[in-house]
């Protein structure tokens, strides 16, 4: 059973991780596809950054965990951050796209309101935009951290072992079948914990969103 | 006040804006009419560059806000080498001629036939750096001066009425909250909507909303309010409650620009009205004399329909 502690403690601290560099990364790269579009220093990081979402997207993030820890990071006791790095830049693939959905949902016109009054590009992206796109891309983030819980499980290829970082649920659940010697029980039992952690992650997102919509109707 | 000096904007391949040309003074209250498609709001939202333009320039108060034009001044055409090269070709092919003749035959040509090109040398470039360098002005503090009425409102969402009226006040001008929000009620005293300072817009009426709109640009207190259609979207019977505050904001004395179909209000308020079509003024008169004695025949044409 502590192995399923340390397992489950490692899958939350890389999604955790993952997920953090995931919503700073794909936020930066959501705002600078919108502002290329009226601002024409920002088309080069622009291009920079459609390059980087169509590659990680359009590829599966299995082969992106395999050349980014056996290939571009292979350096020793580096791996488990190679990995993390590759779920972190991976959701931010993902999550840009959620971003720059939810923002571009923002009528034109609040944009020009902002602008007409004095406010700079920037400013009304931050005062009068985002607010108002948030409620749009709360949803679609929760998802998103949803199947980056889930998509952490394949940390273990990279190998690992009790005591790891890159030891989480799922290799949890090996060490265990080595144990007890029965799939089933052992797949069911870190099964469960990830239905209880995705179980919690839907309830929080639930709150967050009633929340955003409470001050909508006021 | 607002200088518009020859602006032209396309988009795309289609030419909305084909030269206009209009100045507009302190105080006075100008009524932009036209057929749908005849570029009114663009000419409007060109003013305060939320377009800008493709040629042309926009001059608020002796200061510039769009990019230069070069077709606009002749001393910066003569520093380009295609003048250059003209000039030089003219002298060749006509050696008796008189310098003034030829630079003046060549600046025409190239204004009409839109001749200078992405790169005319350092001179050219020095030139046009120059004077937009003595002349610019910031466009965000430029807009600060300028409030603009739409046709769709566009209040903000998630804020309350009042903080719709107090953001901009206290964010730009670093008006201290307090002294913002009691301007702001004093506003809204104004337009009788000091009941309705802590909902939220989606509560408001079509009317209700606009008139917040109109004292959401006044709290920046500006020298020149832009309204574009502002009554378009209304019912018929709010129209009457957004044009006596806008009527009332005339007597007090500011300065209006107007795109309206409202022609009774174009009558009683304007001190000057404008008829657009296909991209250009056609006509320009005091309100008597323009619905009286309309001269242009699609004017003509255009108010048998309206009126
Ligand atoms: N951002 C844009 N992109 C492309 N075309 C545009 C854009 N804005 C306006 N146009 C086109 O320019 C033309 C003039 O538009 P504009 O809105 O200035 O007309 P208007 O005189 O205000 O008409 P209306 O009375 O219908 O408001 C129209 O054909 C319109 O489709
Ligand atoms: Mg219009």
């Amino acid at each position: 059973m502590t192995y399923v502690g340390q397992g489950l403690v490692n899958t939350l601290l890389i999604t955790l991780i993952a997920a953090v560099l995931g919503l700073v990364l794909g936020f930066i790269v959501a705002v600078v596809k919108i502002a290329a579009e009226h601002n024409k220093w920002m088309k080069i990081p622009a291009a920079i950054c459609n390059v980087y979402t169509t590659i990680f997207r359009g590829t599966p993030v299995a082969l992106q965990l395999f050349i980014m820890v056996f290939a571009i990071f292979a350096i020793p006791g580096f791996k488990p951050y190679a990995a993390i790095l590759t779920f972190g830049i991976n959701s931010g693939a993902y999550v840009s796209e959620s971003i720059r959905a939810g923002i571009l949902s923002v009528d034109k016109g609040q944009m020009e309101a902002g602008r007409a009054l004095g406010f700079s590009w920037l400013q009304t992206m931050v005062k009068i935009i985002l607010p108002q796109a948030v409620k749009n891309i709360i949803p679609a983030i929760g998802n998103e951290l949803i199947a980056l819980l889930k998509e952490t499980s394949i940390i273990g290829w990279v190998g690992s072992t009790p005591g790891s970082l890159t030891f989480d649920l799922n290799a949890a659940a090996d060490v265990i079948f080595k144990n007890m010697a029965n799939y089933l029980a052992s797949g069911i039992i870190v099964g469960c914990c990830y239905l209880v952690i995705v179980y919690i992650m839907v309830f929080i997102f639930k709150y967050i969103e009633r929340r955003l919509r409470a001050s909508d109707r006021r | 006040m607002i200088d518009v000096n020859n602006i032209y904007k396309k988009f795309g391949n289609l030419q909305v804006l084909k030269g206009v040309t209009c100045k507009i003074e302190k105080g006075e209250k100008v009524v932009i009419i036209g057929p749908s498609g005849s570029g009114k709001s663009t000419l409007l939202r060109c003013m305060n560059l939320l377009e800008t333009p493709t040629y042309g320039e926009v001059w608020m108060e002796g200061r510039l806000l769009t990019p230069i034009d070069p077709y606009l001044h002749f001393d910066v055409i003569r520093k380009s080498k295609t003048y250059n090269a003209m000039m030089l070709a003219a002298k060749n092919a006509d050696p008796a001629a008189a310098e003034e003749a030829l630079d003046a035959s060549v600046i025409a040509e190239i204004k009409a036939k839109d001749l200078l090109k992405k790169r005319e040398g350092k001179e050219f470039a020095g030139a046009i750096k120059t004077l937009y360098k003595e002349n610019f002005q910031d466009i965000n503090q430029a807009r600060m001066k300028m409030g603009m009425v739409f046709q769709h409102f566009n209040l903000f969402p998630h804020l309350t009425v009042l903080q719709n009226m107090t953001i901009a006040p206290i964010k730009l001008k670093k008006v201290p909250p307090e002294e913002a929000k009691e301007k702001a009620m004093e506003l809204l005293k104004r337009v009788g909507l000091e009941d309705k300072a802590t909902v939220y817009p989606a509560t408001l009426s079509g009317g209700q909303k606009q008139r917040i709109a109109i004292v959401r640009a006044l709290a920046m207190e500006p020298d020149v309010m832009l309204f574009d259609e502002p009554t378009s979207a209304l019912d018929p019977e709010m129209v009457g409650e957004v044009l006596s505050v806008m009527v009332d904001l005339a007597k007090e004395g500011m300065t209006m620009i107007v795109v309206t179909h409202e022609m009774g209000f174009a009558r009683e308020v304007a001190t000057k009205v404008l008829f657009m079509d296909d991209g250009i003024i056609k006509e320009e008169n005091e309100p008597k004399e323009f619905f009286a004695h309309p001269k242009d025949e699609r004017l003509k044409e255009f108010l048998s329909k309206v009126l």
